[in-house]
């Protein structure tokens, strides 16, 4: 599905290069789950952030959907990641102004799919994750764990191949964290849809199928599950 | 998505309280103002336009050239009319010569004037005309047709004026009324009202033929040498003849008619119709007004410096607003939206927002639109909403969106969605300051123009309504009479009658008060020579009470005595300087004559100068004489103790007098105040606008540093912590203000100047342009400045150290 070849990503502070990614390469297949580890500072959200098309690598190849984004102008870029990816934060990154609903509806807003059904597909997430008694609520007054839920819901609603989640736990306690990763693991068993996740914590790394452990920029460590 | 954007930004705009208070409120302030100034600008602008031939009708000026001095006189010598008309048969003639203040008296009993007889003066729009006049201007009859004006003593009327009259215009027809009391006219005829923006207002038409034959009572001449701003000739042209085509053949018909007819040069000038509103040359048209282009230049430049600091507070505010709305412009952007999209959103929002505030100021407009009157000559029912103006408000709301938002849109879309979810878009980040402090100097500089502008104005208007004129004009009744031998019969007993009150000190015949807009003149002779000094006299004339009355001081000599002919003169002290007399008792005992006079009087005295007409003016050379026949008003002298009661004693005794006239007196106080209406309403126009302007840059400050102390709330715990007073961290935020504010004084000091000096010299007698002005308009703004920091700054001074630094 996606394929980094030999990507590097660095500032340069005075004479030197500051390697935050250094020369990694990875593919990952469809159907995968796939969990990234480190240490503050190891480059894992970088890593994402490149995968998801949010940053751009200093150089490499970039493959994904057999397309080479590396070429590809920001608007192509954009419009494939709208079609095939749906991101989940740590920090939810609900837009306050809007109430659930209304968040999880606006994924579908951006890829011109008509109202009426915009409205069937946001009443059947809502379902789907029994939110529906809080759909006219804002974000503020959720619980944390509601908030991902609804964050979850929202990066589903397009009906993305790949999940890319940063810490997506990071914020929870570990009950409502527990029920986000069953959460994920059923998208991936039952729906297929590949998931890469970035994680500090191991037992939520041990609900993917693949393990990789980032040391200053570079791939330390793969396990498979 | 329409709908999502327009929910999020209402949402917005309730969230953001404060910041959509001041957006709007500085906007609908901004809008309102600049939709007042352009109803103002559509009504001069729109001056008889309404005329169907407007593009091709002409006003015909006179322009005399004599010893390097050129006149402009509205007006046109009697004998030009016929002439043109011979000269040129394929152009349509018309002349109007015009009556101010004459009375109408509604006849119940046959020709005679009774006591209970209904009686109006008509300040403006009596005019003496012929049939052809209607050939050239645009009116539609209610009854009679034009050609009744081809007969001697027949009066057509406006339709309010029939209404004022005889209550229904329908009852006016074949009904008598008497002109001055002096011609009975028949009324033969109803025309429609005109509309306000004529500069020839119709209410009352007299043949012109009644004129004629009326001879000297309206000032009838047929000869070259008169000239008289009353009679003005107006001209339609055929089709295909040119301006320029038109003025050589009227060229060479003056040529050929004037040679050696006048004692001075002159030439005839086509106007064109739509230049007769605006040309300040010829000083007054036969409306209530004419309007320099440089005023209305003034005001659409103001309304545009406005709405420019309108739209600046905007900027300057959606762009700080911005920074904390970069999380939401991130998730949007890593949900699918597109730049555009964001650019549409952004604009959009600012598009409800102006939306918003053009209906606020559309209301507010409304609300002020009746006191308009005090700050342009427009009518009391000047409508608010016109093509013109629904126009005016769309191009606003473009270019005020275009203006305001643009920028912050583009700003808002470029944010880079991972910077913005880290929340790491920060002022600095998003660049632009510098920009926005150039933004806030211009306004700075806008708002400081404008309160020089105020000061500069209001002093001078001070100075022009408290300047020593030479004379008294303070409890001075002026009441205009008439001059028909009854009336002139009836003038010592009045006058005796008047002086048994004891509230009246002195009273006095005369021509016309010291200071008016009387600028009759004269050739004369000095000293028993022949030729003619190289410059004209203006002349006054009164009793022999007129120097006391009105407070005059003579110099040398005495007033001359009574005399109901001109048999000595009195002179200024300017007459003899331009006549190289040093000494003013050397005056005394010389002889002169005016033009036609068969002979010489002696010079009795020399009166120290005193202002002639307005202060914009130079002091004139000045004769006066005494010669009862052109004594039209009474000037009554009273104590200022009980200065109403004895105003009424005074109207109830001349209406006792004088039954037969309505009474018509005015305090000259006021009169000399309306040499200034125009420029008293400019000097209001900046005191208005001066305002309006800081009120806007206040909020645009305010804004600016809110979003400052925001922006700077770890600076100033850390400083805090380190042992900086509330005071120190006010001083840091306010340093800044202060060099911003120099630098726009710096930008406003030269305009203004420019400005202003350009419009002193409207004024002979003006106030300098000291740098006490600049200073006091900048230690205004330092101090308004202040105000609006300091409660931000002390408010951002006084949070708790610890709690700005925790979220580090």
């Amino acid at each position: 599905m996606l394929s980094l070849q030999h990507i590097s990503k660095y500032y340069q502070v005075g004479g030197n290069k500051n390697y935050v990614i250094n020369d990694i390469s990875l593919n990952v297949d469809e159907g995968e789950f796939v969990s990234i580890m480190g240490p503050s500072g190891s480059g894992k959200s970088t890593l994402l952030n490149i995968i998801g098309m949010l940053d751009e690598p200093t150089n490499g190849y970039h493959y994904f959907v057999d397309q080479p984004v590396h070429q590809l102008k920001e608007k192509q870029r954009s419009a494939l990641y709208k079609q095939y990816i749906g991101f989940v934060f740590q920090a939810y990154h609900l837009i306050d102004e809007l109430t659930v609903a209304e968040n999880i509806e606006t994924p579908l807003i951006y890829q011109d799919v008509k109202g009426s059904e915009r409205k069937a597909m946001v009443a059947d997430m809502l379902d789907r994750f029994q939110i529906v008694g809080k759909k006219d609520l804002f974000p503020a007054q959720l619980s944390g764990g509601q908030q991902q839920l609804v964050g979850i819901a929202r990066a589903l609603i397009a009906k993305p191949k790949l999940i890319l989640a940063d810490e997506p736990t990071g914020n929870l306690n570990s009950k409502q964290g527990e029920e986000i990763m069953e959460l994920f693991r059923k998208l991936n068993k039952e729906d297929g849809v590949t998931i890469i996740q970035v994680t500090h914590s191991e037992k939520n790394a041990e609900y993917g199928s693949r393990i990789i452990n980032l040391l200053d920029g570079k791939i330390e460590s793969i396990k498979n599950l | 998505m329409l709908k999502n954007y327009i929910k999020i930004a209402w949402r917005n705009i309730l969230r953001h309280k404060a910041y959509s208070l001041i957006n709007i409120s500085g906007l609908t302030v901004g809008i309102a103002a600049c939709l007042l100034i352009f109803v103002i600008l559509q009504f001069e602008t729109s001056y008889n336009k309404f005329n169907a031939n407007y593009k091709n009708i002409y006003h015909i000026i006179s322009e005399q050239k004599r010893d390097g001095n050129i006149d402009y006189n509205p007006g046109v010598s009697v004998p030009a009319l016929e002439g043109f008309r011979l000269d040129m048969p394929q152009v349509k003639f018309a002349a109007v010569n015009s009556s101010y203040g004459s009375q109408f008296t509604i006849l119940n009993n046959g020709e005679s004037v009774s006591a209970s007889d209904k009686k109006f003066i008509e300040p403006l729009g009596v005019m003496f005309t012929e049939p052809q006049f209607f050939d050239i201007f645009t009116t539609k009859w209610l009854s009679g047709d034009k050609n009744v004006l081809a007969q001697p003593n027949m009066v057509v009327l406006s339709k309010a004026t029939a209404d004022k009259y005889f209550g229904d215009w329908k009852q006016a027809n074949g009904k008598s009324i008497k002109i001055d009391n002096a011609i009975t006219l028949r009324v033969a005829g109803v025309i429609e009202d005109m509309p306000s923006n004529t500069d020839i207002p119709l209410k009352v038409l007299v043949s012109y033929i009644t004129w004629k034959n009326a001879g000297e009572l309206y000032g009838y001449t047929n000869e070259w040498g008169s000239l008289s701003s009353n009679h003005q000739i107006f001209a339609l042209l055929p089709a295909n003849m040119s301006k320029d085509a038109f003025q050589k053949q009227i060229d060479i018909f003056t040529k050929k008619a004037t040679e050696n007819k006048t004692n001075s040069t002159r030439i005839h000038i086509v106007q064109p119709l739509g230049e007769l509103h605006f040309d300040t040359r010829i000083g007054n048209t036969l409306g209530d007004h004419l309007t320099s282009k440089a005023t209305l230049k003034t005001l659409g430049f103001i309304a545009i410096l406005i709405i420019l600091m309108a739209s600046i507070n905007f900027i300057n505010l959606s762009t700080a607003q911005s920074v904390g709305r970069s999380k939401e412009v991130g998730i949007r952007k890593v949900l699918g939206s597109t730049r555009s999209q964001l650019i549409a959103q952004v604009l959009g929002e600012t598009m409800l927002v102006i939306l918003f505030s053009i209906l606020l100021a559309l209301a507010l407009a409304k609300i002020a639109l009746p006191h308009l009157k005090n700050i342009a000559s427009v009518p009391d029912d000047i409508a608010l909403l016109s093509v013109g103006t629904v126009l005016f408000l769309v191009t606003t709301f473009v270019v005020v969106v275009l203006l305001s938002g643009i920028y912050p849109a583009l700003v808002v879309s470029g944010f880079k969605p991972v910077l913005a979810l880290k929340n790491k878009i920060t002022a600095a980040s998003i660049g632009g300051i510098p920009l926005r402090r150039a933004l806030v100097v211009a306004q700075f500089a806008i708002a400081q123009l404008l309160i020089i502008g105020t000061i500069v104005a209001v002093n001078q208007m001070n100075f022009v309504n408290e300047a020593d004129l030479g004379f008294n004009k303070e409890a001075v009744m002026i009441l205009p009479g008439y001059t028909d031998s009854i009336s002139l019969s009836k003038m010592e007993s009045f006058k005796a009658n008047l002086l048994q009150n004891p509230n009246i000190k002195s009273v006095s015949f005369a021509s016309d008060a010291p200071s008016s807009d009387n600028n009759s003149g004269s050739n004369f002779y000095f000293n028993n020579s022949m030729k003619d000094p190289d410059f004209n006299t203006f002349l006054k004339f009164g009793d022999n009470d007129y120097f006391k009355t009105f407070g005059l001081k003579l110099v040398a000599g005495k007033g001359f005595a009574k005399s109901d002919t001109v048999n000595q003169f009195v002179v200024n002290e300017t007459f003899i300087h331009k006549l190289g007399i040093k000494r003013a008792e050397d005056a005394i005992g010389k002889t002169m004559k005016l033009g036609s006079a068969k002979t010489f009087s002696p010079i009795v005295g020399v009166v120290k100068d005193f202002k002639t007409n307005s202060l914009r003016d130079e002091v004139k050379p000045i004769a006066i004489s005494s010669r009862k026949a052109l004594l039209s008003q009474t000037a009554v002298k009273i104590e200022t103790k009980g200065l109403s009661n004895t105003a009424k004693a005074v109207q109830s005794l001349w209406e006792k007098t004088y039954p037969e006239y309505a009474y018509n007196g005015y305090f000259l106080d006021e009169t000399i105040a309306q040499f200034y209406k125009q420029e008293n309403q400019l000097a209001l126009v900046y005191k208005l606008f001066a305002f309006i302007a800081v009120f806007i840059s206040c909020l645009g400050l305010y804004g600016l540093v809110s979003y400052m102390a925001v922006q700077r709330t770890k600076e100033v715990g850390v400083r805090k912590v380190l042992g900086a007073s509330v005071l120190n961290i006010v001083l840091l935020f306010s340093k800044e203000f202060m060099i911003l504010i120099g630098i726009s004084f710096l930008l406003a000091i030269p305009i203004a100047w420019y400005m202003m000096n350009q419009w002193l010299q409207n004024f002979v007698y003006r106030i300098p342009l000291t740098a006490g002005v600049f200073i006091l308009a900048m230690a205004t703004s330092i101090i308004i400045a202040w105000l609006t920091v300091g409660y931000k700054a002390t408010k951002a001074a006084l949070v708790n150290p610890v709690k700005s630094l925790r979220s580090e």
